[in-house]
């Protein structure tokens, strides 16, 4: 049995059939339940252990509607509006759900109706049916009123005023009511009747398309799974088609045999319909999984999902073959980017700024739409580039430099320590004196004087010095960057 | 009749295959491929081109006679080139030529649409020289909008980052950049590197920074180092006195079929994208380090008790040892 912490002292939370038969309940405080049966094994409540196990139930439930939402800490709602004849009726599903899980040593119960209201209550209070449209409201007449998920507060008040039943409160005139127990009660009535439309909000996006085959036989083997992936990325393939779009991110779920569930996203540079295009972007991201793909006993079921999907412009292609390259480009980003993570490969983009770290910006090959790769050069609007020179390489944070026998106030170091070598500087160029973006780095920002310098060795440094002297008493010299 | 001769073309086969692997071409073959061409010129005069075309191809001029001549006719489009430097505090020199040559690529594509240029950078390097620079590059006369440029986290990623990019066949250069001579990185993986940059007719840059020379199978290794700039020049052609021009390299051919290292200057203009030899003995001169002191220097006392170690390897037998082999 399990105990925890509820109201300042240690209650038992749940109980094994052998604990309820020896006279113990739920909630009873820990010493009493000691005293009654003394050789009592004990698990403290592990609420996160609880919520994760719960999380793979859910998990595991994907296989039979996307829409599957977690209700509170030991419930489910599952969707399953237009999926029930993949299994063969109500009935059958319900019966396959409850069977299963019962197989995993987990005790089920599960209900069917049209409110998830109702089937909470049914699934808690009633027993495992399936309830159609119009007995609704005789399967609810019965149920003791807590049946309407209503606080303990609540379900009090209305036992004290002799409300036991639901049927009772379906009976009241429902203005009184509303007024002495508040909206809440009527909305959970409204709920549980199906009168009033409660969405079940799914833990995962839905997928936009999805694509799926099962197994009569599990598969472990990487080349099967990215074989059997292709053929089940042509179903996607008319659904893509009909919206005249493309997938740029594409999701493969691995139902394992025991119940885990491997999700792996890959994303395309540009959108994607063919079938072994989508398949080889999970080749790679297979290849990069390495050993983290644990195949146990097989999958079972293996679905495709498209998570986003975009306008596919299907372009003639011209004579020049300009349009091949810049295709198979894509596909060598796409590449990259499923195998070594999709900040891998990265291109750079010129910004507006003086400020020489922040004049470009690194963004990932992959956010780059194809349009924006251009094939010939095209400056980018509105950017002016710097005509001084600008170093080769430069560091991501400047380094302290010890410098000798500075011109005072605008000249170089006649000499630098950097790195433990000193360097003698034989000619300079500068300053380039670059003001501090007042408007992001605030009114106290230093001004750097930036000296491009050749030592004896023939070395080319780009250095600066932060603070005119009449800004600060002992300006620092940095090394920002090394030219060619 | 025909036992003799499937003989005899298996021996050609092999002389064929021989003169690849040594890197030099038959006299056969060439005066067959000449015979060939003027065939081809008596048939269809416009497109007698190609062959002549693609011999040129497989080599980057690099207007600089003295040097295309050192690398038996230009930079080989088609093989692995080691550049290599002697400490980090050289590895502006080093990329520097490495990201000239990418440049010199770069324009020189035949359909001009500029191609990519893909930079695999070294996790290390990052901190110890800095990453390229984009606005800094498009002063060095490179093309950043179809600049790439990757991190892996292992060495293996790079090297398979590098081997992906040769064989897609869509960058003008690969630079793989490497700190010094890492154990995974041995004559098998440079191999294999090389043969993929035959098979894609793609050249591939390897940047070893402060490394040492190794055996490997890279068609040349050429040893980067800085050297003074020249001054600018004004446009009466005058110099500007005290400042600091175009790039200068000192570049050391160390590994090729030439009998002995050669040394060239080589300035780097990044506006015309071109090379531009400079006089050695003048640079050299100029290059003289000075002494740190004046005065009077005193000679090294020596034969005392516990002398100094020398500095430094010595590394002269090792290259007359790799060349033989």
């Amino acid at each position: 049995m399990v105990a925890g912490r509820r109201d300042n002292g240690m209650r038992l939370l749940a109980l094994d059939e052998t604990a309820e038969t020896a006279g113990l309940r739920m909630g009873q405080g820990l010493a009493e339940a000691r005293a009654i049966c003394p050789n009592l094994i004990v698990i403290e409540e592990d609420a996160a252990a609880d919520r994760r196990l719960l999380e793979a139930l859910a998990d595991w439930c994907d296989r039979f509607t996307p829409l599957v939402g977690l209700d509170g800490t030991d419930g489910l709602f599952l969707d399953i509006t237009g999926c029930t004849h993949l299994f063969g009726g109500e009935a059958a599903m319900l019966q396959e759900i409850l069977t299963r899980l019962t197989q995993m040593g987990l005790a089920v119960r599960g209900a069917i109706s049209s409110a998830p209201g109702l089937s909470w209550a049914l699934a808690r209070f009633d027993g495992n049916r399936i309830v159609a449209e119009d007995e609704q409201e005789g399967v609810l007449a019965p149920l003791p009123v807590a049946a309407l998920r209503l606080d303990d507060t609540l379900v009090q008040a209305l036992h004290k005023v002799g409300l036991r039943q639901v049927g009772d409160l379906l009976e009241a005139p429902r203005a009184p009511l509303a007024r002495r127990f508040g909206a809440d009660l009527m909305l959970r009535l409204d709920q549980a009747t199906g009168a009033d439309e409660e969405p079940i909000s799914p833990r995962r996006p839905v997928a936009h398309l999805s694509a799926e085959r099962r197994l009569a036989e599990p598969i472990r083997a990487q080349d099967d799974i990215l074989a059997l992936a292709a053929t089940v990325a042509e179903g996607l393939k008319p659904g893509l088609e009909a919206r005249g779009a493309g997938g740029r991110v594409f999701e493969l779920v691995l139902f394992r045999v025991d119940g885990q569930v491997f999700r792996l996203s890959a994303g395309a540079s540009r959108p994607l319909r063919d079938p072994p295009r989508i398949a080889k972007l999970f080749a790679e991201r297979l290849k990069g999984l390495h050993d983290d793909l644990d195949a146990g006993f097989g999958f079972e079921i293996l679905r495709i999902n498209v998570l986003h999907h975009e306008v596919f412009d299907s372009t003639q292609g011209d004579f020049e073959g300009d349009d091949r390259r810049s295709l198979s480009l894509s596909d060598f980003v796409d590449q990259v980017s499923a195998r070594l993570g999709p900040e891998a490969l990265q291109t750079c983009q010129l910004r507006e700024s003086h400020v020489p770290e922040r004049a470009f910006r690194m963004e990932p090959a992959l956010r780059q739409a194809p349009a924006r790769i251009p094939l010939r050069e095209a400056p980018p609007l509105g950017v002016t580039v710097s005509r001084a020179e600008r170093p080769l390489r430069l560091f991501a944070r400047p380094e302290l430099l010890e410098t000798f026998a500075v011109e005072v106030p605008d000249g170089p170091p006649m000499r630098f320590r950097w790195r433990r070598l000193t360097h003698r500087v034989l000619r300079a160029e500068g300053p380039e004196r670059l003001a501090a973006e007042w408007w992001r780095d605030g009114e106290e920002a230093l001004t750097r004087d930036y000296f491009r310098l050749e030592s004896d060795s023939g070395q080319r440094f780009w250095v600066y010095r932060q603070g005119l002297y009449d800004e600060v008493a002992h300006p620092r010299w940095f090394m920002h960057g090394i030219f060619a | 009749m025909a036992r003799p001769a499937l003989a005899q073309e298996r021996v050609f086969a092999l002389r064929e295959t021989i003169a690849r692997l040594e890197g030099r071409a038959l006299p056969e073959q060439a005066a067959a491929e000449a015979g060939l061409l003027a065939e081809r010129l008596a048939e269809c005069p416009d497109r007698a081109v190609a062959p002549q075309g693609r011999a040129e191809e497989a080599r980057l001029k690099t207007d600089v006679a003295a040097f295309d001549q050192a690398l038996e006719g230009g930079l080989p489009r088609d093989a692995l080139t080691e550049i290599r430097s002697l400490g980090f505090r050289h590895a502006g020199a080093a990329s520097g030529f490495a990201l000239s040559l990418a440049a010199l690529l770069q324009a020189a594509e035949p359909d001009g649409t500029g191609s990519p240029v893909l930079w695999i950078g070294e996790r290390m390097g990052r901190g110890e020289a800095g990453l390229p620079y984009p606005p800094g590059l498009k002063a060095f006369g490179l093309d950043i909008s179809r600049f790439f440029q990757a991190l892996p986290q292992r060495l293996e990623d790079a090297l398979w980052l590098a081997e992906a990019a040769l064989d897609s066949g869509l960058f003008a250069a690969t630079l793989l950049e490497l700190r010094g001579n890492p154990a995974a990185f041995g004559l098998t993986e440079s191999r294999r590197l090389s043969l993929r940059a035959k098979a894609a007719g793609r050249p591939l840059l390897l940047l070893r920074q402060a490394g040492e020379e190794e055996a490997s199978s890279a068609a040349f290794r050429i040893l980067a180092e800085p050297a003074p700039a020249l001054a600018r020049r004004l446009p009466d052609g005058s110099m500007l006195g005290g400042s600091i021009g175009h790039p200068v390299f000192r570049l050391t051919l160390e590994k090729s079929r030439n009998p002995a290292p050669l040394s060239f200057f080589l300035e780097w203009n990044p506006h015309d994208r071109r090379f531009l030899a400079l006089d050695p003995a003048r640079q050299a001169q100029a290059f003289e380090p000075k002494a740190a002191h004046s005065g009077a220097s005193f000679s090294a006392s020596a034969d005392r008790p516990d002398p100094a170690p020398a500095l430094g390897s010595v590394l002269a037998f090792e290259r007359a040892f790799e060349r033989a082999s």
